[in-house]
């Protein structure tokens, strides 16, 4: 996908910064950074969680004043006072939470706030298509503008997303991570939009983590780690090991995974169905698991993995199709009575659902586990008997944290995964249902996850593994079941899995 | 830390409360400086006072506890009203009518009888938001109107004692009286019921298994879930539990310092027991702080229009003064978590 960089008709600086510092407290996010996006460029900002990445951003979009240094814009300094000051110089962010408005057509989204207008204050819809048309001409991609944002695919709204901001005049796009939510096709098409916008002498500061996307298409990077620049320089000439070392300060070597020695069935899934209120509904559902293996989900978002992973946990009832765990049936059993016979569950909602944020390490490592014996007896908890073994969970996983006691909201993505890793794989569970394991974790702790999950399963453990991240299900996974539309439509072993085959049958297309 | 946390929390708005009432006081031509220390002094000017205030503070500590136990588990009951008056009812009519027992039996027979009422009072919006998720700020408001209603109709009625006009039922056997600590003060060993109540909770709260699902589940609802809490079933019992405490607080004025129910006796315990309970943060020496507070501020408002000009309507706005501040939330505890938070980070080397 190289081809697609071209850094030779970049032009003078368009938007940097010199010397920004932002400190909370103690913390500094931001030390003295200096970089520099030239116009017709795209630049790279890549680092690890808490790298200082999103602070950065809030300075660069008058969300956040620098405690030291200044942003430059066309090469001079500037002092951005609100959102409105970054707008009004032509800069434009794109969120990892979309900001359209449902109930309105695409073309509707594009044009609001500044729409154009006949006589009376009517306004023009055949001026405002015209201009939309051009647009998606000039980005090469093809949108249905007629569509209610509710009712158009992902990479479409994104699209507009993205072009809303030059309707209103942005040349300088900041975008946030903007693959996280699409399936590989969709991503080379967003690449590809990237690029005819930058050779239209668009500037973007791409956002991200994945290192593929970065090299494939950035013509420039700035690498970030705790709040420093630790290098900017053209991209040409780096490839993923340096960009990983560079981010981590460390190489970073991925687990491999052994080959799988499958055991008996202990999670059966069989024709599981669900109504369909407003999302898509799971038909026919069904999947064996076995002891010692991981079987990976692809889909894109909102196909149905939510749906699995509510009927599976126990948290949604289930209303067609049987459910079985270590041969008995489970159907109609709650979250605690699976839990009881060994299923545990490391959810996609860390924020909400995995973890408790205000209250501490050790109240979040005995959640599921507080009735166990080991903790007290007689409806009274042991503090000693929990200090031990929360010290005990921090000291395996690999926590880092002041002490067991500081709430669990303090501590950065990827240490508050392993606290929520750290009490589901308590006590062995069979089952490990785990989602979206690493979102939000950087690739250090991404290594330690994955690297936890395979030694599950190496000790006979089974994972169902629900994950946006294609690379990371290809890593893990023995199996892969794609699902598309609340359908399953196909399986993939491991090895033979082409990343581009389940792509497309993410999106639809059933595998032969 | 944390204590500073936990009196901060409760003290600041007292304070911003005195400025306030100050700027009233100067403005109604009053000195403030001259009705503040009245009010102490009659508030806690000596032994006899003291034990006023405590008598008033005793009923909202029940109330203070029961809106704070269903707080925790995120339950936003406002019925303790409600369970105090059946709970209050259920112990005199006990009281009046099982003359025949003697004290070491009739006492506790009539406070268990009363707590027994003031929870079963609280089972039908227990069950419309365990089952139906049928809001229970609604409901329990509603449950309160009927309480009261159904109370007084009773007492004009089939429990009116013989031969009195007023609204109420006989006088409890001697037996059923709670003892007196102070005489003649109306302080009674209903207090010290009050203090082992609280003394349970704050280990309930702490050390049982109950505690902590219910710290959990307040916080974090569907993070309970998951784990495994059935969070219905705990709503259900905290809502119950609730309502207990608030029917024995009903059933301890009656046999503490009334003697027999009075139709509306209570001035309202069971709202500024919201009040108080969210003015300590559910903490249970913030609950003793906060009824000592508005019992203190009771008894003082009653006497110092004795002495002095000031009207008790100004011992009421300075009262819900107190209640409204204590809601707000002054985003103190947010400004604590960040600060927290950010020391925690640089300490443990995060993010």
């Amino acid at each position: 996908m190289s081809e697609i960089n071209g850094a030779d008709a970049a032009g003078g600086p368009r938007l940097g910064g010199v010397g920004l510092s932002k400190s909370f407290g103690p913390l500094k996010a931001n030390d003295r950074i200096d970089f520099a996006a030239r116009r017709g460029t795209i630049h790279a900002i890549v680092g690890g969680n808490g790298a200082g990445k999103s602070t950065l951003m809030k300075i660069l979009q008058g969300l956040q004043a620098p405690d030291a240094g200044t942003v430059l814009v066309n090469g001079a300094p500037v002092v951005f006072r609100s959102p409105n000051d970054a707008i009004r110089a032509g800069i434009g962010m794109v969120h990892q939470e979309f900001t359209l408005i449902p109930g309105l057509t695409l073309l509707e989204n594009l044009i609001l706030g500044d729409e154009p207008r006949r006589a009376f204050g009517a306004i023009d819809r055949r001026v405002a298509g015209a201009r939309a048309a051009e647009l998606a001409d000039l980005a090469g991609v093809r949108i249905d503008w007629t569509l209610m944002e509710e009712e158009a695919p992902v990479h479409m709204r994104q699209a507009v997303e993205i072009l809303r901001l030059i309707y209103r005049g942005a040349d300088v796009l900041i975008l946030d991570e903007p693959t996280a939510v699409l399936a590989p096709p969709q991503i080379r098409e967003l690449l590809a939009l990237m690029a005819n916008l930058r050779d239209q002498g668009n500037t973007i500061l791409f956002i991200s983590h994945k290192l593929d996307e970065v090299l494939a298409v950035a013509d420039e990077v700035t690498v970030l780690r705790t709040g420093r620049v630790v290098v900017s320089r053209p991209a040409a000439g780096l490839d993923k090991a340096e960009l990983a070392r560079l981010m981590t300060g460390e190489p970073v070597t991925a687990p491999t995974a052994k080959p799988a020695t499958p055991g008996a069935a202990v999670l059966e899934l069989d024709g599981l169905g669900t109504g369909g209120e407003g999302a898509v509904a799971l038909e026919d559902f069904s999947l064996v698991l076995h002891a010692g293996e991981i079987v990976g989900i692809a889909g894109v978002a909102g196909n149905g993995q939510d749906q699995i992973v509510g009927l599976v946990s126990g948290l949604m009832p289930t209303l067609r199709g049987r459910l079985r765990l270590a041969g008995q049936d489970i159907t109609q059993h709650s979250t605690r009575e699976r839990r009881a016979l060994g299923l545990a569950y490391l959810s996609p909602d860390r924020k909400q659902e995995g973890l408790c944020l205000e209250a501490s390490i050790a109240e979040n490592l005995i959640a599921s586990h507080q009735r166990k014996p080991r903790f007290g007896k007689a409806g009274f908890l042991n503090p000693i008997a929990i200090a031990g073994y929360a010290d005990e969970r921090v000291a395996a996983f690999d926590i880092k944290c002041a002490s067991p006691q500081q709430p669990v909201g303090a501590l950065s993505g990827g240490n508050q995964q392993k606290v929520a890793m750290a009490r589901e794989l308590y006590d062995s569970p069979r089952v490990l249902l785990a989602c979206q394991p690493t979102r939000g974790v950087d690739i250090k702790g991404i290594a330690a996850i994955h690297q936890e999950i395979l030694a599950f399963r190496d000790a006979g453990g089974a994972v169902l593994l629900i994950s946006e991240e294609l690379e990371e299900l290809v890593q893990l996974s023995d199996r892969i079941v794609t699902i598309y539309g609340g359908r399953r439509t196909g399986e993939f072993p491991r090895g033979a899995a082409a990343m581009e085959r389940i792509g497309r049958t993410m999106l639809g297309e059933v595998a032969a | 830390m944390k204590y500073l946390q936990s009196a901060l929390t409760i003290l600041f708005p007292v304070a911003i409360v005195l400025v306030i009432g100050a700027a009233v006081l100067l403005a109604a031509g009053y000195n403030p400086l001259t009705v503040y220390s009245d009010l102490m002094t009659e508030a806690f000017g000596g032994q006899r006072r003291i034990a006023a205030s405590l008598s008033a503070a005793t009923p909202l500590i029940f109330t203070g506890l029961a809106a704070a136990v269903a707080f925790r588990v995120g339950v936003f009951t406002v019925g303790a009203e409600g369970s105090l008056y059946v709970g209050a009812l259920m112990a005199a009519w006990l009281g009046f009518t099982l003359t025949g027992l003697n004290g070491w039996l009739l006492a506790p027979l009539c406070l268990l009888a009363g707590a027994a009422a003031g929870m079963v009072w609280m089972l039908p919006p227990g069950l419309m938001k365990a089952r139906l998720g049928i809001d229970e700020i609604v409901t329990t408001l509603m449950l309160n109107f009927i309480a009261i209603g159904l109370t007084t109709w009773l007492v004009n009625g089939p429990l009116l004692a013989p031969g009195a006009a007023n609204s109420s039922t006989p006088q409890v056997a001697e037996a059923a009286r709670l003892t007196r600590l102070m005489p003649p003060s109306t302080l009674t060993t209903g207090f010290l019921i009050a203090l082992a109540l609280l003394v349970t909770y704050a280990v309930w709260q702490r050390r049982r298994i109950g505690g902590y699902e219910t710290l959990v589940g307040g916080l974090a609802p569907r993070f309970a879930r998951a784990a495994g809490i059935d969070m219905p079933g705990l709503m259900l019992r905290m809502l119950l539990v609730s309502g207990a405490i608030a029917g024995l607080g009903g059933a301890i004025q009656v046999l503490g310092p009334i003697g027999r129910f009075v139709a509306g006796f209570s001035t309202g315990y069971g709202f500024t027991g919201i009040a108080v309970a969210i003015l300590a943060r559910g903490n249970p020496l913030g609950i003793l702080i906060g009824a000592v507070l508005f019992g203190g501020l009771s008894t003082a408002g009653a006497t110092i229009q004795l002495f002095s000009d000031v009207p008790i309507e100004i011992v009421n706005i300075l009262q819900g003064l107190i209640m409204i501040f204590a809601v707000a939330d002054f985003g103190l505890r947010g400004w604590f978590a960040r600060r927290t938070a950010r020391q925690t980070a640089a300490e443990g080397g995060q993010p």
